[in-house]
């Protein structure tokens, strides 16, 4: 029934993107030509993150999206004839899994040229470990100390896809003050709500409260803080406003940001708070699980929040990247919860690597000679946007996150897949065993790409 | 145990001979041989020079996972070797080890952090530290035992987070990572430059090298009319190779691994901010850096050694008899005329230095702390590292520690693609990506469980019976 | 370290009343300035859900003391009890149509289990054989069957079936073998017991967090959520239904277990058992039996408990960590008393609260407060405030 509930709501979905399928890599995708014939080569994605901790509604779609994308390439021709493969292991969120994992992969022979990673506080406990072993990492987005150190200025050997948390709630803060919508009070005040540890904190610190103030916009200076496990945060979310606090901005992933837009409509305070967050925030993950709690307007308690988005979106179907990834994901059978910010992520990870092994390869003649030092050299420099979802550039080697940001807000689809819901009523709904109903999520650009405010500590 | 049965021929002449650790030569042998093949193990793998060359003609190197499987291991032993003297021989309960261990790491990188104290001063002193404040957990111990007991390490174990977490939150970074300064010793500084200037000019300063296979450490130090300069170092060719901002009046310590490069010369110069008057110093130290390539393993190991022999040593001795009284009854014990409040905080002590000692070298061996680390979860590791290696047993915690790293370096993974291939279709409510993580915890309880079950006192004592029946071989009695 | 011991020995009296006079006085100087600019009515509110918090923790707590008052082991396990209770009750509770095949092997394993409760011999009566029989055959087909509106009643039996086989299971494998073994064994076998369980849910359940809907129609009954009393003295107060509800839930089954123990047969002889096990045995109770009885009503206890807390909240593997604050619960409460239970989960439950809104920002509440607590009663006053005087002193 639940399937078939799913399965509908795909079909619903597709209905406005549906195109003709096609079996080769699309025009859109550019790659650099291959000069290096890697036929009969294997080329291995070494990835290690929680997959099964609090970070699975992020890391399974992940995973989802790295195997439709490899199958896909292997298909079509691999990285210069080389098969792509994965190697996955789980850390279940614990930092001795993590570096156990990371040991594991680190003596393997030949090392691995460049690895994936998923947390920000792994990156952070093995930021001095890669750079001694000389392995790139790519991380999709990251904290300061993780990618630049303590100092904020020295730059290691982890990249991140997406900018900077900090760099986040600074363009969100932009947007606060310039308000184009007219959505927040005149006085806006942030309350920081969010996980402890390396990824929840992230965006905290007074370099991001400086900023921030110069907007006009406060930030208070006593975030609240709240376990992944935790399942009550009214006192969390009282203080803040009692403290004054008339938005909400959460640093969490999937439960995170829908346990504090729960509690909100849990505590009547949905007309007195917006919701804001990280780039994660704004995800199917966390639409998908506020259908448990619906407020006043009938619609799930996340409905209105607001986040970066800093790349591409299942719902701008005119962009052939986004075309080809619903396609793709069509293809393998993708269910709704699926169909995330991580799936998008991991598809664009595997275009990503075969831009960076060609062109590695093509400057070091061949794929014996590539090593972690060569992939540095070509990722300081490449400036190439996979799938046309997102531009990856680190120019010329001087930063290590990609800082093209631009704000969006969480809406539901209503019932003739049109727009917008506008209460519960209107909205689309698709009734499940236990008597609830899954409302679709859909996210709205609000604003352009721009280059978010450089926010890392040290700065003048 | 072991003890009394002997090879024919040696006989005790002596009360010393009686209470020796090491009865006859062979054993005496057999532990430096143990011991140097166990130093041996970083030169033999890929990246050591003996295994580079076996590797050449075609013999095959170690793993090099073996260096950091093999440290991790010395450290934890450590840990474990000081829940060993508390649960082992007084037989006081400990839910806390990995917050001290934690106190440990932490207060060792505090210290070279802030006081700029050398590594093997920051070790030392932190283990001191650890100790103290075992002490202070230990005070409830004077009104009550067994169970109670573990209770006020429950508290600590949540406690001594929370406060390095919050409170302690300028010296710790709370949620965020620490980072520790490299391990090194430094010698004579072989150049020394310092200059005062006014109105924002830039500085430079050029030094050359000695080649040599030590490293070299740059420390500027500035004093500033108002921001601080940055610096930056560059090679002869003007390659830049890193440019930092500095912190007034501190030691600023830049530049190890740009100069553990190879180049022989390099430029360092400082870039004030306009009409800035400052004042530079820059010294050139020659060092060893120990976090380069395996150098901490010749730090860990024989630190662990060291630890484990003065851990058999204490426990032959006045304080290890009191001990082993109090956990065999303490009443009698205070009958015989034994101080058991003194004697219990003594074990707080020792236990709390190992784990502190444990905790420090850590510190300096990964380069990154982070509290997450040092969890309920982990001393419940600890806790079982020790059952299943035999509590009460030198030996014990060395065993424990290598069975449960060995349990999850090798046997998890080994088992995990054979469970993949028939356990979720056999019970088709099992998800098989759910596997791996679940793995881990039920294997190991399934290990403690079994232990406690089969053999409680572990694999040390095995370890016993099996020289014994080595010894008496071919005779079964 | 001998003149330190002395010292002690000597002012004991003074020492202790000197640590309590100053505690008072230093927690008072230090809570006047964080109360100032607090309102008055997030007092209230914050008082009334850490009672309401405190009911589930006083039904933990009521677990612990009664495994501890039968057979003096102190069960790490009790988080995952619950944690593992509940989940299957989430199975039946959300899953259309359950298995026959599955209902019964797990009604099948649970007869096995308490037929064999007091030893093999049972199997050898024919009465227990059959009614054994009647109940499995009942159970699984009521377990099966699909009904709509029928699930609660479904996901409580299973609950329940799933609950007496965890608690006989961990009695019989895990707890029996250690009888005779020091104690720390069996505080290790619990930490054990709770590892193996906790993969076992990791592995059916995976490890992200789960809704448990009970609660979901409240609304439609005309029950508001949440419940709230508009400008009282300086703002609003808000309570949870779900918290209220779990709260008189969870004093009903408090309740339930206390009249058990009361006035029934097999209540009376465990508190007989308890008292003193060998005298028991001599007036011939099969302290086995009652032994195993105590695991599983610990394990109903934990179950209710663990759905209780579920549905309030969600399923999450935090569980466990909810189970360790109940620690200083048992503790204060005294550990062989009932109503001590009561009272500790409750003043655990309000010190919570009070540390969240005093001290925002560091989760005082759940990681400081209760082990603080805990510190404090084991210094000042280990027996705690109901339990007997009867821990040894050296």
């Amino acid at each position: 029934m639940r399937k078939i509930a799913l399965a509908l709501a795909l079909t619903l979905l597709l209905s406005i993107t549906l195109l003709p399928a096609r079996a080769q890599l699309p025009d859109f995708i550019q790659h650099t030509d291959c000069e290096v014939d890697l036929t009969g080569e294997t080329i291995t994605i070494y990835h290690f993150g929680d997959i099964s901790g609090s970070f699975a509604f992020i890391t399974q779609p992940l995973l989802a999206g790295l195997a439709d994308a490899i199958a896909f390439y292997n298909a079509n021709g691999g990285i210069c004839g080389a098969t792509i493969a994965t190697d996955n292991r789980d850390t279940g969120g614990d930092p001795a899994q993590t570096q156990a994992h990371y040991d594991y992969y680190s003596t393997l022979d030949p090392k691995p040229d460049v690895m994936v990673l998923y947390a920000s506080a792994d990156a952070e406990l093995l930021r001095t470990q890669v750079e001694e072993d000389q392995i790139p990492v790519i991380i999709s987005a990251g904290s300061v100390e993780g990618l630049y150190g303590e100092d904020g200025r020295t730059p290691g050997w982890i990249y991140a896809t997406n900018p900077l948390y900090g760099d986040q709630i600074g363009s969100f803060c932009d947007f606060v003050a310039a308000d184009p919508m007219d959505m927040y009070a005149d006085e806006p005040v942030i309350g920081y709500i969010s996980w402890p540890g390396a990824f929840g904190q992230a965006a905290f610190t007074p370099e991001t409260i400086a900023y921030c103030a110069e907007q006009g916009v406060t930030i208070l200076e006593t975030p609240e803080i709240f376990l992944p496990t935790d399942t009550d945060i009214s006192g969390q979310v009282l203080n803040l406003t009692d403290a004054g606090a008339n938005i909400l901005y959460t640093n969490t992933l999937a439960s995170g940001p829908f346990l504090v837009a729960k509690t909100v409509v849990d505590l009547g305070l949905e007309d007195d708070v917006r919701l804001a967050g990280v780039n994660w925030a704004l995800d199917t993950s966390v639409g998908l699980l506020s259908r448990t709690s619906i407020g006043s307007d009938g619609l799930p308690a996340v409905n209105g929040i607001v986040g970066s988005l800093p790349f591409q979106w299942w719902s701008e179907v005119n962009q052939p990247g986004v075309q080809f990834i619903t396609e793709q994901a069509d293809a393998n059978a993708r269910e709704l919860p699926t169909r995330n910010i991580a799936y998008i992520l991991g598809f664009t990870l595997v275009d990503f690597y075969t831009e960076l092994y060609i062109q590695t390869v093509n400057r070091v003649g061949s794929l014996d000679a590539v090593d972690g030092a060569a992939i540095k050299e070509t990722m300081d420099n490449i400036d190439y946007s996979p799938l046309g979802m997102y531009n990856i550039s680190f120019a010329g080697g001087e930063l290590r996150a990609v800082t093209e940001n631009r704000i969006a807000m969480m809406g539901f689809a209503n019932a003739d897949m049109s727009g917008l819901a506008t209460s519960g009523d209107d909205a689309l709904k698709i009734p499940r065993d236990d008597g609830t109903n899954i409302y679709v999520p859909v996210l709205v650009p609000l604003t352009d790409f721009a280059p978010a405010p450089d926010l890392r500590p040290g700065g003048e | 145990m072991a003890a009394s049965i002997r090879p024919s021929g040696v006989f005790d002449t002596q009360y010393t001979q009686d209470i020796a650790l090491n009865r006859t030569r062979g054993e005496k042998r057999q532990m430096w041989l143990a011991f140097g093949l166990l130093l041996l193990v970083p030169l033999l793998t890929i990246e050591g020079p003996i295994g580079a060359w076996l590797n050449s003609i075609q013999i095959g190197a170690l793993p090099t996972l073996w260096v950091g499987l093999i440290s991790r291991i010395a450290i934890y032993a450590i840990a474990v070797q000081g829940l060993n003297m508390l649960m082992g021989y007084t037989g006081q309960i400990s839910l806390g080890h990995a917050a001290f261990m934690g106190i440990g790491a932490y207060s060792a990188a505090v210290m070279a952090r802030e006081l700029g104290l050398p590594f093997w001063v920051a070790v030392p002193l932190a283990a001191l530290f650890t100790g103290v404040i075992g002490l202070l957990f230990g005070i409830p111990s004077l009104r009550v035992k067994g169970f109670y007991l573990a209770m006020a390490t429950l508290a600590a174990q949540f406690i001594i987070p929370w406060v390095l977490r919050y409170p302690l939150e300028p010296l710790t970074n709370g949620s965020r990572p620490l980072e520790v300064p490299a391990p090194l010793i430094e010698f004579s500084s072989y150049s020394d430059y310092s200059a005062s200037v006014t109105n924002g000019t830039p500085s430079s300063y050029i030094f050359q090298r000695n080649p040599s296979f030590l490293s070299d450490v740059v420390r500027v130090t500035t004093v500033s009319s108002g921001a601080a300069p940055r610096v930056s170092v560059s090679t002869r060719s003007g390659q830049t190779l890193l440019t930092t901002p500095l912190t007034d009046g501190q030691d600023n310590v830049i530049g190890l691994q740009f100069i553990a490069s190879g180049e022989d010369i390099y430029i360092i110069t400082a870039e004030p901010a306009a009409d800035t008057l400052y004042r530079l110093d820059v010294r050139v130290n020659q060092a060893v850096n120990f976090s380069q390539q395996n150098a901490m393993y010749y730090i860990i190991v024989p630190v662990s050694v060291l630890m484990f022999l003065v851990a058999r040593n204490i426990i032959r001795s006045r304080v290890g008899r009191a001990f082993i009284s109090i956990r065999d009854n303490d009443l009698a014990a205070e009958l015989l005329g034994i101080n058991v409040f003194s004697y219990k905080l003594q074990a707080f002590f020792l236990s709390s230095l190992y784990a502190g000692l444990a905790g420090a070298l850590w510190a300096f061996d990964t380069g990154t702390l982070s509290i997450d680390k040092f969890t309920l979860t982990l001393s419940i590791e600890f806790l079982a590292m020790l059952v299943i290696g035999g509590a009460g047993f030198p030996l014990g915690a060395v065993m424990g520690v290598t069975f449960i790293s060995l349990l999850s370096q090798y046997l998890i993974p080994a088992l995990l693609p054979v469970l993949n291939s028939f356990l979720p279709a056999l019970l088709p409510f099992i998800n098989a990506v759910n596997l791996q993580a679940a793995l881990s915890p039920t294997l190991f309880g399934l290990a403690i469980a079994l232990f406690l079950i089969i053999e409680p006192r572990g694999l040390a004592y095995r370890w016993e019976i099996l020289k014994i029946a080595w010894k008496i071989r071919p005779y079964a009695y | 370290m001998t003149a330190l011991t002395n010292f002690y020995t000597g002012y004991k009296r003074e020492l202790r009343w000197l640590l309590i006079v100053g505690g008072l006085v230093l927690a008072l100087l230090l809570l006047q300035p964080l109360l100032v600019d607090k309102k008055v009515s997030r007092m209230m509110m914050t008082t009334v859900t850490g009672l309401l918090v405190g009911g589930v923790y006083a039904l933990i707590a009521l677990g612990i003391v009664i495994i501890n008052k039968a057979s003096g082991v102190f069960n790490f396990a009790h988080g995952l009890m619950m944690l593992f209770g509940a989940m299957l009750f989430y199975s039946f509770f959300s899953v259309a149509q359950v298995n026959p095949l599955a209902a019964g092997a797990l009604v099948l394993a649970t007869a096995l289990m308490v037929l064999t409760m007091g030893g093999r011999d049972s199997l050898r009566n024919p009465r227990n054989l059959a009614l054994a029989a009647v109940a499995v055959v009942v159970l699984t087909a009521l377990l099966s069957v699909q009904i709509s509106g029928f699930q609660l009643i479904r996901a409580v039996i299973g609950g329940l079936v799933g609950a007496v086989l965890i608690g006989l299971c961990v009695e019989r494998f895990a707890i029996r073998p250690l009888i005779g073994q020091p104690l720390f064994a069996s505080v290790l076998m619990t930490l054990a017991v709770s590892e193996i369980m906790l993969g076992l849910t990791q592995m059916t359940w995976g490890s992200v967090e789960i809704p448990l809907q009970i609660f979901a129609g409240l609304n439609s009954l005309g029950i508001p959520t949440p419940i709230r009393f508009e400008d009282v003295i300086d703002g609003n107060i808000t309570i949870r239904t779900e918290l209220v509800i779990t709260f008189i839930l969870a004093l009903v089954a408090f309740g339930a277990f206390v009249a058990f123990f009361r006035y029934t047969s097999v209540g009376l002889a465990m508190r007989a058992t308890a008292e003193n096990q060998e005298l028991a045995r001599s007036v011939g109770l099969r302290v086995r039996f009652i032994l195993a009885i105590a695991w599983g009503i610990a394990a109903l206890l934990a179950m209710v408990g663990g759905v209780l807390q579920g549905g309030a909240t969600s399923l999450s593997l935090n569980m466990p960590a909810l189970a360790l604050r109940a620690f200083p619960a048992v503790l204060l409460g005294g550990l062989e008393s009932i109503g001590g239970a009561l009272v500790g989960g409750l003043i655990i439950g309000l010190v919570q609260e009070w540390a969240n809104f005093l001290f925002p920002g560091t989760q005082a509440g759940t990681e400081l407060a209760p082990y603080v607590v805990l510190m404090l009663v084991l210094v000042v006053r280990p027996d705690g405030l109901f339990g007997e005087k009867r821990i040894e002193r050296i």
